[in-house]
Order: structure tokens, then sequence, then C-alpha cells
């Protein structure tokens, strides 16, 4: 006691890896999936039509109004319900990160898209595209451009997100890690180490948007 | 070819066209012009439907825009249009800027619209900036690229709203001898701005506009000439002073 022993993650590193793989794929559907959900959504909170505004604001409102944790909890119990039979905590806990992160990403392509002016798209109508053409050739390519750095920092929480599957027993980084803790005792070695792997990844992805932003401004 | 009758449109208590008539024949060229706040731009949105209005109607070749069945993703690839601030899009080259619509909605090939893209350019004298973007080129140039990609369209009319007034005074010239060309070669044009010289030589039809209504209409003598109300007479007297 009271010496670090780190051959417990050595002796444990596949296992521990297998879990970081893991949240890496938790990270990447809750972001992709997320991302495209956000476009639609934030796409409808800018119509005119009430009947597609009212539905997406409600959408992004309830779901940025609750805690993540109980979003996964309660996916958790619904999906299986909806589906008929078990899905898999790790299906369920997509499912609840794509809807969550939905609602932020949202917000972010509602600003970015509103960031583009009103005669951008006048101008894309104006020789004969219809809304959905303006939006995909003319208006998304721009507002997605102005949006990369928000879209990057809200990945990186997004990331971090991911440690909350733990809760309904997905094996992921953190609850890999207190498997081996449970069989060997050996908290701060383990903790410290996925802490660290933690903040490289999620460091290195901040670093990165900061240096997109800074090389935009330059452009500009 | 443009039937323009009756026309009001409104935000709230704030009457913007208040019962605007106007006919435009095919190859016709009619200047608007009128002070800051007449309605001359909303009324050249209205044209091609971009901005609705509330009363009565507008037709275009036998087309009515007051008709909600009316398909005018159709209309508006007849109407080819420009707007002060150039418009062009950021993020394509200048050749794309020119090509996207032919490709994507006429569905003409990337080599065929292309071609068409280069003539243009050649047309409005900058073939040489097909691959540049928008940002590194002049006002004067971009106008005139937003010109070319109107035209990529083959429209039977083009609106101009007013194309000159975002651009330095030295770069006036260059768009406005593109414009004076399209004039020529029989485009039908309805051209808002405060070129009087411009109006002069090309403009078969000068309207005045003012609070939104049209106040004073003639050709170009007998509107420079003698004015009939006292309120276009002050205001050619101010822009012509310069």
């Amino acid at each position: 006691m009271g010496t670090f022993d780190w051959k417990v993650i050595y002796d444990n590193f596949p296992f521990l890896m297998k879990g970081l793989l893991t949240t890496v794929e938790l990270a990447i559907i809750g972001i992709t999936g997320g991302l495209l959900l956000g476009i639609i959504v934030g796409m409808a909170r800018l119509s005119s039509k009430k009947i597609i505004y009212y539905p997406a604001t409600l959408f992004v409102n309830f779901f940025r109004s609750l805690p993540l944790l109980l979003v996964i909890f309660w996916f958790y119990f619904l999906v299986p319900l909806l589906a008929g039979r078990p899905m898999g905590d790790f299906f369920s806990a997509s499912v609840a990160f794509i809807v969550f992160e939905a609602s932020y990403f949202a917000e972010i392509i509602r600003a970015g898209i509103q960031s583009i002016s009103k005669e951008q798209m006048q101008a894309a109508y104006s020789t004969g595209f219809t809304y959905g053409q303006a939006m995909r050739y003319i208006i998304l390519p721009q507002a997605l451009r102005n949006m990369v750095p928000s879209l990057l920092t809200q990945s990186v929480v997004v990331f971090q997100d991911t440690s909350l599957a733990y809760v309904i027993g997905v094996r992921e980084f953190l609850r890999s890690a207190s498997i081996v803790d449970a069989r060997e005792m050996r908290s701060l070695e383990l903790y410290a180490f996925i802490g660290v792997i933690y903040f490289v990844i999620c460091y290195t992805m901040s670093k990165m948007s900061k240096r997109l932003e800074a090389k935009r401004g330059m452009a500009k | 070819m443009i039937e323009i009758k009756n026309v009001s449109k409104w935000f709230g208590d704030f009457r913007v066209l208040e019962n605007v008539s106007e006919t435009i024949e095919k190859g016709q060229v009619v200047v608007i012009c009128g002070p800051s706040g007449a309605g001359k731009s909303m009324l050249c949105k209205c044209l091609n439907g971009l901005e609705p209005f509330q009363e009565g109607d507008i037709v275009v070749d036998g087309i009515s825009l007051a008709d909600p069945s009316t398909d005018l993703i159709k209309l508006r690839q007849k109407m080819g249009m420009v707007f002060q601030r150039f418009e062009l899009y950021p993020h394509m080259k200048i050749l794309e800027n020119i090509t996207i619509a032919p490709i994507k909605v006429k569905k003409m090939s990337q080599a065929d619209a292309e071609k068409k893209a280069f003539e243009l350019l050649e047309r409005v004298g900058i073939p040489e900036q097909a691959k540049k973007y928008p940002g590194n080129l002049s006002g004067g140039q971009q106008q005139r690229v937003a010109i070319a990609r109107a035209l990529a369209m083959e429209p039977e009319i083009m609106l101009f709203d007013e194309p000159t007034s975002a651009l330095d005074p030295e770069m006036i010239k260059e768009v406005l001898d593109v414009m004076i060309n399209l004039a020529k070669s029989g485009m039908t044009m309805v051209v808002v701005t405060h070129e009087m010289g411009f109006a002069r030589e090309v403009a078969d039809e000068i309207i005045f506009m003012e609070k939104g209504s049209i106040v004073e209409r003639g050709t170009d003598v007998s509107f420079f000439k003698n004015p009939k109300s006292e309120r276009t007479k002050e205001f050619l007297d101010k822009i012509l002073l310069v």
C-alpha cells in the first residue's frame, strides 16, 4: 500500500483499450447521428411553417432542459419497450446520445444558418433553385464552415459525455477501468491512467478547433 | 411581358408599395429611380416573387404571381437578378458560381455549362478570373460575374437592384458598359438605379417612385427636360449635380 503500481495498467491494457474503443465508437455515433439529426432540427427551427417550427422548438427546449444522465436512463427503459424486445445497453445509449446531442447541435446549426445573409438565399432563388437546393449548395456549405469551431467544441463535450453510459452498464472506458479496479483494487493508478487518456484526447481536439479558428480568422 | 396591376404591399401599418401599376413590353428597358425607402428594391424583388405582396397582381408572360398555385421556381428561371451587394457565393470559384444553377436546375452537363460560362465571362470582359474566388475580385469584377451568373440561365428578363451603388466610382463604368451592351442586344430589363447617364442612353421609360408610389413616369427626354411634379424636379436637381 501507499506505492503506485503501474503494472495493473500493463496487465489489463487490452481490456482497457477495448473500453476506449467502445467510448470512441459511442462518441462517433453520437457526433455523426446527433449532427445529422441536428441539421434537420436546426433547419426546422427556422421554418416559417408552424407545424414544422413548433415540434422542432419543443424538441430542442425539452432535451436541453433535462440532465443527460436522466435521458440515458429513460431511453434505456424506453427503447426496448418501443422495439418490443431487448436492444442492449450500447444501442440504448447510442439512441440517447443521438437525440440528446442533436438538441445541442441543432442550436449551433440554427445560429450558423442565420449567420448567412438573407440575400444569399435570394440570390440562389433568383437563379431558379428550390429551397432544398439553395440550402444544400449555397447556405449549408457556408454555414457549416462558420460553425466548425462550435461543432468541434460540442464534439469534445460529446466525447466526455459518453462516460455517463457507465450507469446503464455499457463497457466504455470508465466502466472497464472500474471493472478492473473491482478485481485488482488499484483505483488511483487506474483512474489516473484513464484521466490522462481522456485529457490527451479532449485537449488535442480543443487545440485543433482553436487552430482552425485562428486560421479562419486570418483568412478573413 | 410584365404587367404590374395595382400592387400594394405593407408591413403592419407601414405601406411599402401603394397601388403600383406598370406595363413592360418585351425588349424594353425600364429604369426606376427615387429616394431611398421609396420601395424601388421592393418592387424589383416582387417581380420575381422574392418578396410577396398583399394586393394586386403581377403577370409575367401570362403567369400570375398572385395565384398561389404558380410555380415560382419555374418563373424565376425566366428572370435573372443582379443584387446591390453582388451576392456571389463566396465558397465557390467564379466558374462554379456561374455553372451551379445551369447544372443543378437545367441539368446541363458540366462541360456545356463551363463552355457557356467562359463565353459569358468573355462577354463581361473577365475570362481570366474564372479560377479565382469572389473574395479576390474587385467590386466591379464581382458585379460583372453576378451578371454572367444571371445570364447563364438564359433569362428573358433581367432585374437589376441598384447594381452600381455598392461600387467605387471608378468601377461603375465597367458594370454600366456591360449593362448597356445587354440593353442594346434587346434584353428586357428592369433597373433600379440613380445612374442617369445610363437611363439617358438606354432607358425606354423612367419611373420616379416616392413613398411606395409611382409619382412620375416618362421617356428620357420628357422625364429630364420637364418633370411634372415638384418632387421629381427636386430629386433630379440633387442627383444630376454630381
